[in-house]
């Protein structure tokens, strides 16, 4: 059997672009929208996410057996909530500069869609391994779409990648102008709207 | 009715085991968290007079090196006399002394402003002829990133130097945002107690203003001291 056929496989990859969580499913926009003005944050977002997606997807499924039906969605959300709080308590212990950047954003990953859609529709009825492959999967396909975003937004918006400064000066000299609207929210969605567009066009051509 | 005592279990056990987690973290991390607080205090100050430039990455121990040799910890109480530490009461304030040569250079004061959406916390360093400015940073503060966030930027920060907290007459006046570039918006003789706004942060620019405007205030006679030269 080819690699490319088994589930393991699929599980992994899909949601890195086709099931796209964010241009596919349209999940975790909120987010997507706040941390992309800069790459570097856009980046240690996508990392946070995927790790804290990685692991509830885990845990959850380890718990899938024993998990009441009726309070299920609260267990998921003390489950993420642990996380995340974890995950925000390293952040500032050893990446302190970074954690100050993204504030208030590493708290709002509990209430990013996408982990708790996840942990619903996939890691509630699957074993553990696939569970994990399936979260660090959508979590790069976050992170993926994220850091697109990050790299359109940041060179038309400040004229910079990862902080340097690519446009020079006399580009500026000549009359040349960051665009004000790419470091504001609807750049966002311009940007986001671009990609979903992209996807969903060239997954058409494919089938 | 068994289905009931069984989800009750579960919710017990998860939010015992998922307690003790973060009681294990918080705790077992605390103590770094701490010292990147402090750390990142030690490196505005720094910042306010202009021994740290911001931008380049500095050792813990460039920090904290420059920092035991330059400043000083002094409280002040409300008619700007120095008080011992043990002795300070609860209206007594906080100033950071920048010496060099045995000489003060300038007198830093801690900030605590409301901003738009929370508390705006940082710096501001005052030359030792108690009205020129010398910096102005921030450590904590919780503006919308790229808009009212732009304070904790260099290009907003920077215009603070060299301003004063006096008009013509030598009037205390504080400083204060404008609305927009100071060059277009203000008249020229008090060009000097203002500086840049931020486009999209009025706001915040107002809130931050005032801010300063009441713990300038605050120290004005420990300045005052300055400007009598009562204080060396």
């Amino acid at each position: 059997m080819k690699i490319t056929k088994t589930k393991a496989f699929n599980v992994f990859f899909k949601p890195i672009w086709e099931s796209n969580p964010i241009s596919g499913q349209i999940l975790g926009i909120c987010s997507a929208l706040a941390v992309t003005v800069q790459l570097k944050t856009a980046v240690v977002m996508g990392l946070a996410l995927t790790l804290v997606l990685a692991f509830s997807n885990l845990s959850i499924s380890l718990m899938r057996k024993f998990i009441p039906r009726n309070i299920r969605i609260i267990i998921e959300l003390t489950v993420i909530a642990t996380l995340v709080i974890l995950t925000d308590q390293v952040l500032k212990a050893f990446l302190y500069d970074i954690s100050k950047q993204l504030s208030i954003f590493v708290g709002l990953i509990i209430t990013n869609c996408i982990i708790l859609g996840r942990a619903e529709t996939y890691a509630l009825g699957n074993p553990p391994f696939l569970s994990l492959l399936d979260g660090i999967g959508n979590g790069l396909g976050y992170s993926q779409i994220l850091i697109t975003v990050a790299v359109i937004r940041e060179f038309f918006g400040a004229g910079k990648f990862f902080g340097f400064q690519v446009i020079p000066d006399t580009f500026y000299a000549a009359g040349y102008e960051n665009m004000g609207l790419m470091v504001l929210a609807p750049g966002a969605f311009i940007a986001i709207g671009l990609i979903v567009w992209l996807q969903k066009t060239v997954s058409k051509e494919k089938t | 009715m068994s289905n009931y005592i069984k989800s009750f279990l579960f919710a017990a056990v998860l939010s015992l085991v998922c307690g003790s987690l973060l009681t294990l973290a918080s705790t077992g991390l605390k103590e770094y968290q701490l010292e990147n607080i402090e750390l990142d205090k030690h490196k505005n100050i720094l910042k306010s007079v202009g021994l740290l430039n911001g931008e380049d990455a500095v050792s813990q121990e460039t920090v904290e090196q420059l920092y035991s040799e330059n400043i000083g910890q002094i409280w002040i109480n409300v008619d700007g006399k120095i008080v011992p530490e043990q002795r300070k009461g609860k209206n007594d304030l906080q100033v950071y002394l920048f010496s060099q040569q045995g000489k003060i250079q300038a007198y830093i004061i801690p900030i605590h402003s409301r901003g738009l959406w929370g508390k705006i916390s940082g710096y501001m360093a005052i030359k030792n002829d108690g009205a020129t400015i010398s910096g102005f940073t921030v450590y904590s503060h919780q503006e919308t990133p790229g808009l009212g966030g732009e304070i904790e930027k260099k290009w907003f920060q920077k215009n603070f130097q060299g301003k004063k907290i006096l008009d013509d007459q030598g009037n205390f006046v504080a400083i204060a945002i404008a609305k927009g570039s100071v060059k277009e918006r203000i008249p020229e003789s008090r060009q000097k107690n203002f500086v840049d706004g931020i486009s999209g942060a009025s706001m915040t620019g107002k809130f931050l203003s005032a801010g300063l405007k009441q713990t300038l205030t605050e120290y004005e006679p420990f300045s005052e001291r300055f400007r009598k030269n009562e204080i060396k």
